[in-house]
């Protein structure tokens, strides 16, 4: 278990900055989830740590030691990749066992070791086993048992669940967060995945455009985006966006969506006349009769998704909303009109032009 | 079969002969229906046989047994040209010398529109799928996703007796899945257009399908609608394969004393239920079973009511809904609800399932016994 810092790490190659100065401070035994679109530099930020690249500026500390002049093998951390990357001349045993071995530790010690990560793992039957009479499965826990077995300080998975199938990822993740708590190690993940970041994440820290855009809980980054990339990369479906001019009315301020004025609060009267996005997530909007404080909307389609439904609606100045709603309850019919309900506290603004969210003066709707 | 269905498959097979090699019996004896207006969606693994039903319908493959007919007519003989079935699929690709307008304008030829007309239907499809800005590129220009589109656009303008879709969301970033889902059902719902499509994905079949037809090794498992697919499951593969989180499976030895009716599972615990709960045909179906498969749908589970006990291994909120993972008997169970959940990680939980809510499993053949403490 250590304390990791980054302290403005930038690395850029032939063809343009890759990171651009992150910053980090992840706290001993700590899960922290480096989530963002494809190609923003994950796994080269993992690289960094591991020691695998040198950065062009700034520094990792681990436990407040500068890593700069440390090599790689020295650094106290465990790896596992989206590809396995097992050795495949070696059983299942001998790869779990690489980095105890190279610690020079008598057999015993790592017979012990491997047997108790394989256990916990669930591959201890197939120990003897080359990588290439696994499954991708058993060679997806093989290598994270290699990564976990010489209790490292700190554990670097790339994407690790990315070459499995959905119903094993799906279990693997909520058999996870125990894993790797037992493990003590601080942990960095890299994941494409909201629902992954989300599950597995102490905090997430989303990575765009080589910068983290915003570091904060699961919760706090699902309801307060910074931003309205970062909110547009977390909720299935994505949430709604509505282009709006916040004005005056009566003591607060309101929006105009069809022909219907929706109250955001008073908190916002700094956004009043400026240009601006509402956003809504599908879960936040109810779906009921035609009303007088309601939006009237057209059901256009209802379009079941898991556990949920989901209904795209068209409002009458041709606005698409999804509302999303459990399965259990009753659906709109197709083709008819209905009225919507914004839950007041789940109403988001951003600046139209940088994206950036608006906070509400007075600490409302931002705690 | 009945004159007014669109389509119908009557005991087909396909049988591939490679050589030098075992024949592969990819389809066998699948019969199905598909009504007017309505949209069938195939679903399996690959190999189950969903693609190669396709390719028959469509005429790219031959019927080994059996025959397709479309609206009466038996078209398992004819040239795919002659069946006058619109198709969007892979490899069946779009013409590389026209733009992506031209292409779509030229499924629209036959049908002979003023040009005005021919050109508000192209406008349409594309603003419907999100390509009015590729309008007039060529296809070797523009993405896999956006040929996928284009494909699509091109069949859905036709004016056809058949739609045949092979995942037709397949490359879409989540962005504009949900809408362009629910713009398809409606552009196929508002038309009458009859359509069956191909898919791996169960979130596409479950958004877009009227009913389901599930295939697993060349077998139609089942062909229900969405809801009952979930609700009464054919068999064990359907009800696990179906719904996400998967259905809970448990094995369980049921018993019957004192009025009650158990299924006792491995550590000591059981399903316990008063014989009243229970229907009573259920109970007689039970008497003769030393052993029951259980399958419980993640919502069912009533997480914090007493019946049964089990150890939180995870419990994670994604923003809509709770996903916790309790350990019972050493096996691992899932809920879902849609709210925040205080279960904490290590802790002993109650929980409930009503019987109402029990799927019961042959242990040996996977086949229903009963729904809903009510036998099939």
């Amino acid at each position: 278990m250590a304390r990791l810092e980054l302290k403005g790490l930038a690395k850029s190659f032939k063809n343009g900055a890759v990171l651009d100065g992150v910053s980090l401070a992840a706290d001993a035994g700590e899960i922290v989830v480096i989530f963002g679109p494809s190609g923003t530099g994950k796994t080269l930020l993992l690289r960094l740590i591991a020691g695998i690249y040198d950065a062009d500026q700034g520094a990792v500390f681990v436990d407040g030691e500068d890593m700069t002049d440390v090599a790689p093998d020295h650094r106290g951390i465990g790896m596992a990749f989206q590809n396995f990357a097992l050795f495949p001349h070696m059983s299942a045993f001998d790869n779990i066992a690489s980095p105890l071995a190279a610690r020079h530790l008598a057999p015993a010690a790592i017979r012990d070791g491997v047997e108790r990560v394989a256990r916990l793992l669930k591959i201890d039957q197939v120990l003897a086993h080359a990588p290439r009479e696994l499954s991708n499965g058993q060679k997806q826990r093989t290598a994270l048992a290699r990564a976990l077995a010489g209790a490292p300080k700190l554990l670097l998975l790339d994407d690790p669940l990315r070459n499995v199938d959905a119903k094993l990822r799906f279990e693997m993740r909520l058999e996870l967060p125990p894993l790797l708590r037992q493990s003590g190690s601080t942990v960095l993940y890299v994941t494409q995945d909201y629902k992954e970041a989300m599950a597995l994440a102490d905090r997430i820290a989303v990575l765009i455009g080589g910068r983290f855009v915003q570091v904060a809980p699961p919760d706090e980054i699902y309801r307060l985006p910074e931003t309205v990339q970062v909110a547009r990369l977390f909720g299935d479906p994505t949430i709604n966006l509505i282009e709006v001019t916040p004005h005056s009315a009566g003591n607060g301020v309101a929006v105009t969506i069809g022909n219907t004025t929706v109250p955001i609060g008073e908190q916002y009267r700094a956004a009043a006349g400026s240009a601006a996005l509402l956003g809504i997530r599908p879960e936040a909007i109810r779906i009921g009769a035609v009303d007088a404080g309601a939006i009237a909307a057209d059901v256009v389609a209802v379009t079941p998704l898991n556990e949920r439904l989901v209904t795209l609606l068209k409002t009458a100045d041709g606005h698409e909303l999804l509302a999303s709603q459990p399965a259990g309850e009753r659906a709109a019919e197709a083709d008819s009109k209905v009225g919507l309900q914004f839950m007041r506290d789940d109403i988001l603004l951003f600046d139209r032009a940088s994206g950036q969210r608006l906070k509400a003066a007075n600490g409302a709707g931002a705690s | 079969m009945s004159a007014a269905d669109v389509l119908s498959l009557d005991a087909v097979d396909k049988v591939y002969r490679p050589r030098r090699r075992e024949p592969v019996h990819a389809v066998k004896g699948l019969s199905m229906e598909v009504r007017p207006g309505e949209t069938v969606a195939l679903l399996g693994s690959s190999g189950c046989g969903k693609t190669s039903t396709l390719r028959m319908i469509a005429g790219f493959e031959a019927v080994t047994n059996g025959a397709i007919a479309i609206k009466g007519r038996p078209i398992h003989q004819l040239p795919p040209a002659k069946r006058n079935v619109a198709m969007a699929f892979e490899g069946y690709s779009l013409y590389p010398p026209l733009t992506v307008r031209d292409n779509i304008a030229f499924a629209l030829k036959s049908a002979r529109l003023p040009k005005a007309e021919e050109g508000r239907r192209v406008q349409d499809v594309a603003a419907l799928l999100e390509i009015t800005d590729i309008l007039d590129r060529y296809p070797s220009s523009i993405s896999g996703g956006q040929q996928q589109r284009a494909s699509l656009g091109r069949a859905l303008v036709r004016e056809a007796d058949l739609y045949l879709l092979d995942e037709p969301m397949g490359q879409l970033e989540p962005q504009l899945r949900a809408i362009l889902r629910g713009r398809l059902k409606h552009y196929l719902r508002e038309r009458r257009m009859t359509s069956v499509l191909v898919t791996h994905d169960q979130t596409e079949a479950n958004a877009l399908a009227d009913r389901i037809a599930v295939m697993e090794g060349g077998v139609l498992q089942q062909i229900a609608t969405p809801r009952e697919l979930k609700e009464r499951p054919a068999n064990l593969f359907v009800g696990t394969f179906i719904g996400e989180p998967p259905m809970n499976v448990l094995e369980t030895r049921p018993e019957q004393a004192n009025g009650r009716i158990r299924f006792a599972i491995a550590g000591g615990q059981a399903f316990d239920y008063a014989e009243s709960e229970v229907a009573p045909p259920l109970r007689a179906a039970l008497a003769a079973r030393a052993a029951v498969t259980l399958g419980i749908r993640p919502h069912a589970i009533h997480l914090g009511q007493p019946r049964l006990r089990a150890r939180v291994l995870s419990n994670q909120w994604l923003g809509d809904q709770t996903h916790v993972a309790a350990e019972i008997a050493g096996r691992l169970i899932v809920a879902v609800a849609h709210q925040r959940v205080a279960a904490r990680v290590g802790e002993e939980i109650p929980f409930d399932v009503a019987a109402s809510d029990l799927h019961l499993f042959d242990s040996q053949s996977g086949a229903v016994i009963a729904h809903g403490g009510r036998p099939t």
